[in-house]
């Protein structure tokens, strides 16, 4: 009660219109916008405008810097840098592919032979190769995960997806069960460890019947409900629900790696198939969209042709009333202008009403503090950032916020206190260096 | 393209959804209060009517007196916001930051601290306490340091006793007429004499019984131990108060009453009893102590402020020898919120790390130390010797 576990709490899905409809592959736009940004890195284009490129082909990278790798993800010409909305936030400058419509490929994509003899150092070089990055928002290189010294024992496979409207990993694991269950296999041997824990919502049971049927092939396997709450899909707490352990930094000191589902069938193709990160699951949804689907698109793809394949936005809709949100709802962005691309981590796109309304004051209630899973006192860390106190925000852990919003979510006066704590969260960076 | 809205993440409130968010908390807070108000009408009015001692239209006094409050409070907030918003005044900018502020509450808990004589003018000056010194000219709601309605209760209470008294007091027509009170609420009897007697503490005003439902005399909304738990009952399922802040609350004024009473003299759990269910102990742990704007804002907070306060109330009870024991160690808990509430923030985040354990061994210490003292204080008051406390002082 004063030191409570925090239990997550439930939060209205909100995805039963899109789970519905099958996910649609779109595989050919047009035009593809690739950023030269990965998480916070910028990367140098290996191409130049005019060059001819095919499928898979080495685009851009960072070579210092965890040895960042983007390939092409159609084939065609390089008709520019153009700058392109980012989920990020910002405008970025991105390589412009036309399509030629002839889908060549790379000639490394190709079948791989001796997958079965392969060993961990060549399953982490081809991570690295393929580029493989977390599908699941935080974008970070996997190879880097699994270069670690620390004795595994288990890779857990995120199937979550807590947060609400999202459905793009639902849809892709019950669309290839098999495969997520082989690039799992793939990552337990990339560690060196002995099983592999697919780590579900209770509320997704689809997930557990798609992938029933192939357990017996994948006697290492383990399925793990998990209760139907936010933040469930955060990776320390499926990291302690699983193993009973916890941790500070990184899951490997509780002996696991976490990665996301769509990440594991990304990397069964980079296994198999020599097929870099060169397409991933969106999922468009929200009121302001008229029929809500998800879709495997290549990386670059503009949104706004997605959400024409969607019927387009709701009748009459207001945009200076509706939010754009790049990602979730809980820990998403908002974007101004609707000309946003798909990048690595961009799960989903969400058009909703904005909020409106005015409210009261924060009245100390203390429902923020109850509720946040690190354990925070979000009303104290907002009166240190408002006061600059920085010694005060390292006292309060103000650098632990995972920034999952259900502060926000639960303040009943509508304070923006996520907000708050992020920016603590900032100062004390800032500060302390 | 088009141009969208901005905003923060999360873009799911619960606050956007219907029955959440802090007008309904508000809302609550009002429905907890009507099994009080309405005890209180019928002790003071419908009771008193039925015995014969008052006509039809008295009857309805009591209630009319409460809803005055609150409608004064909400009068002079309204005038407030009126005149201080020079830019835009306007009858809806008013009446739109009313519905932001709550202004009804404070009215209404200050006519329940109330004796029911009170003259309606000490009413107003004391809701333009609460209401204007007490609320607005910190800020307005969210921002006020003391528990509005308990600081305008407090002010009359200092300087206007007098004319209350002699207005009738804190008895009903009914009350007024049995001997056997002696002119005294319960806790006045015990600042004034000192003595820990069943005999002249509880036995005139009845039996235990009596103090739990009600039917003793004192302030309109204080006595009913009875409404007010239905009231934090409900505030409780609705998660509005946490269960545990007037628990702790209440269970350390019992425990130190129940010591100190076993120390000096009738040593019975009716004087625990008997020291919770008196002076406005219940009111003020359902719906003042809880007061989110005034006391802590988390957890850890919440209860050292209930050990703290719980302290206070019964060292001012015997120490100070003022009836008010309970506002007295409210109003000057609530000035160590703020501290409260950043020290126990620390505590939280740090558990016994540095500084996390300094603090939580502060006041820790502060706590025990204040116990101790008071115990040893309230002891020495009474003509019994207690050999090793009395070797202490
Ligand atoms: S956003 Fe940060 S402070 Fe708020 S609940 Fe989540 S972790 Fe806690
Ligand atoms: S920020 Fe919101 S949830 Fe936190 S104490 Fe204030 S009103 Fe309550």
């Amino acid at each position: 009660m004063i030191f409570q576990k925090a239990k997550g709490i439930h939060i209205e899905g909100r995805k039963e219109a899109c789970k519905k409809i099958p996910i649609k592959d779109y595989l050919s736009p047009k035009y593809v916008y690739i950023p030269l940004l990965q998480r916070a890195t910028n990367l140098k284009a290996e191409v130049s405008v005019g060059d001819e490129v095919k499928i898979g082909q080495l685009v851009a990278t960072n070579e210092q810097q965890m040895n960042i790798r983007v390939h092409a993800s159609i084939s065609g010409k390089v008709t520019g840098i153009k700058k392109a909305w980012h989920s990020s936030g910002k405008m970025v400058d991105s390589i412009e592919i036309e399509n030629d419509f002839k889908n060549q490929l790379i000639e490394t994509i190709k079948k791989e032979e001796n997958v079965d003899s392969l060993t961990r150092e060549q399953l982490i070089k081809k991570m690295e190769l393929a580029g493989i990055t977390g599908l699941g928002g935080a974008g970070f290189p996997t190879h880097i995960k699994y270069k670690t010294k620390a004795k595994i024992d288990a890779v857990i496979i995120n199937a979550i997806e807590c947060e609400p409207y999202l459905t793009c990993d639902f849809h892709f694991i019950t669309k290839y069960p098999e495969k997520l269950l082989k690039g799992a296999t793939y990552f337990m041997r990339a560690a060196d460890a002995q099983k592999v824990v697919v780590a579900y919502k209770t509320y997704n049971y689809q997930i557990r019947e798609a992938l029933q049927p192939y357990l017996s092939k994948f006697p290492h396997v383990e399925l793990h409900p998990i209760k139907n709450i936010y933040p469930a899909g955060w990776e320390k707490y499926i990291v302690e629900q699983v193993t009973k352990k916890t941790y500070n930094g990184l899951p490997a000191e509780a002996g696991v790696i976490v990665n996301n589902s769509a990440t594991a069938i990304t990397f069964c193709d980079a296994v198999e198939m020599n097929i870099p990160l060169i397409a991933r699951p969106v999922s468009i949804n929200g009121e302001g969209i008229n029929h809500p689907s998800s879709f495997y698109v290549p990386i670059g793809t503009k949104v706004s042709e997605l959400v024409e394949l969607c019927g387009g936005y709701v009748k009459g809709l207001d945009p200076l009333k509706y939010n754009y949100i790049a990602g979730g709802p809980m820990t998403g962005r908002a974007i101004f202008i609707d000309d946003l691309i798909v990048n690595d981590t961009l799960g989903a796109v969400i058009v909703k009403k904005a909020s409106e309304g005015v409210y009261p004051e924060c009245l100390g209630c203390g429902k923020c503090a109850d509720v946040c899973p690190v354990y925070l006192t979000p009303t104290e860390i907002k009166k240190a950032f408002e006061r600059k106190d920085v010694k005060l925000l390292g006292d309060l852990n103000a650098n632990k916020c995972v920034e999952c919003g259900l502060c926000s979510y639960i303040c009943p006066s509508h304070i923006e206190i996520t907000e708050a704590v992020a920016k603590g969260k900032d100062l004390l960076r800032k500060g302390a260096k | 393209m088009a141009r969208f809205a901005g905003g923060k993440a999360p873009f799911v409130r619960a606050s956007e959804e219907k029955d959440y968010g802090t007008k309904v908390i508000m809302r609550d807070v009002m429905i907890a209060l009507l099994p009080v108000i309405l005890f209180s009408w019928y002790k003071n009015g419908i009771q008193v009517y039925i015995d014969g001692n008052i006509g039809l239209l008295e009857m309805f006094y009591p209630l009319f007196f409460i809803l005055i409050g609150g409608f004064l409070s909400v009068l002079m907030e309204g005038i407030f916001y009126f005149v201080t918003d020079k830019e835009n005044r306007s009858i809806k900018g008013v009446m739109q930051k009313l519905s932001l502020s709550f202004p009804a509450i404070p009215g209404l808990i200050l006519a329940l601290l109330l004796p029911l004589y009170t003259p309606i003018w000490v009413l107003i000056f004391a809701a333009f306490i609460a209401t204007i010194i007490g609320k607005m000219i910190f800020g307005g709601f969210g921002h006020n340091v003391f528990n509005p309605a308990l600081l305008g209760y407090a002010v009359v209470g200092f300087t206007l006793m007098g004319v209350i008294n002699n207005a009738g007091g804190l008895f009903n027509a009914s009350e007024a007429v049995v001997d056997a009170y002696a002119g005294a609420t319960p806790l006045g009897k015990l600042a004034s004499s000192g003595q820990i007697n069943y005999d002249t503490l509880v036995a005139p005003y009845g039996s235990l019984w009596d103090f739990f439902i009600g039917t003793i005399p004192g302030a309109l909304g204080e006595t009913s131990a009875l409404a007010i738990l239905f009231g934090g009952l409900y505030l409780v399922i609705r998660k509005v108060i946490k269960w545990y802040t007037p628990v702790i609350y209440v269970g350390t004024i019992f425990v130190l009453s129940w010591i100190i009473g076993a120390v000096t003299g009738d040593a019975g759990l009716w004087f625990p009893a008997y020291s919770i269910l008196s002076g406005g102990v219940m009111f003020a742990a359902v719906f003042m102590i809880t007061e989110p704007v005034t006391t802590p804002t988390n957890v850890l907070g919440k209860v050292f402020f209930a050990l703290f306060l719980g302290v206070f109330t019964v060292l001012f009870r015997f120490v100070g020898s003022l009836p008010e024991g309970v506002g007295t160690s409210l109003i000057f808990m609530n000035i160590f919120t703020l501290p409260i509430d950043k020290f126990t923030a620390v505590i939280r985040t740090k558990r016994f790390k540095k500084p996390g354990g300094l603090y939580l061994g502060i006041l820790t210490g502060l706590l025990v130390i204040l116990a101790v003292y008071t115990l040893v204080k309230a002891g020495a008051m009474y003509t019994v010797y207690i050999p090793f406390l009395g070797w202490v002082i």
